[in-house]
């Protein structure tokens, strides 16, 4: 099998959320990839973000095992979810949240806000 | 860059019926926001829609024509 094809079966396996983007989850480099982030900060469950802006054969690599050709592209539980455009409305009607819960086996965490008084 | 006949000539190719429309993000003509009513998106799901639209806009993403799109898919009502 193609060793990118490999590479990425390996880390939708190791990782319940697999975010491919451009940039870091500490340094997004695309305004999409950031709204990717932040969307799933709210449900407090793990998730990997993978950089693939600067590599060329591993982005085809993907657009061609999903049939989808932009950035980010969101993997849950080993499976092509797409985009925001996507897991927006799943999570509008409640599909995302009971996905996730079923694939990690628990309620998610949001973090808390911690209020001084 | 491109212009928004030809968006739209690229989705109808692969979605004859589609009723398209195109909001320019950035000024740049390249980041769109596209919201396409077709038939054929009934029975099918979200990720199969959006991947009818996108496999026909495959080119234009590739050669950097289109930069970025943020899309929705709409079934017309009278079908759904």
């Amino acid at each position: 099998m193609d060793p990118l094809r490999e590479e990425i079966d390996r880390e939708i396996a190791a990782n319940k959320i697999v975010v491919y983007g451009k940039g870091t989850k500490s340094m997004p480099r695309c305004g999409f990839t950031l709204e990717t982030i932040e969307f799933f900060d709210r449900f407090g469950y793990p998730f990997e973000v993978v950089d693939v802006l600067e590599n060329v054969p591993k982005r085809e690599a993907l657009a061609e095992m999903t049939n989808w050709p932009t950035l980010p592209k969101v993997f849950i539980d080993g499976k092509f979810c797409g985009d925001t455009d996507i897991l927006g409305p799943m999570a509008q009607s409640g599909e995302l949240q009971t996905l996730l819960e079923q694939s990690f086996g628990h309620a998610g965490q949001p973090k808390t806000t911690i209020e001084l008084h | 860059m491109i212009d928004t006949a030809s968006l739209t000539d690229l989705i109808r190719s692969a979605l004859p019926d589609a009723r398209v429309e195109i909001e320019d993000r950035t000024g740049t003509m390249d980041h769109f926001n596209v919201t396409v009513h077709s038939k054929s998106f009934a029975g099918k799901t979200l990720i199969e829609q959006h991947q009818l639209v996108y496999g026909a806009l495959k080119g234009a993403l590739k050669d950097g024509r289109v930069h970025a799109v943020e899309l929705k898919t709409l079934i017309p009502e009278k079908v759904q």
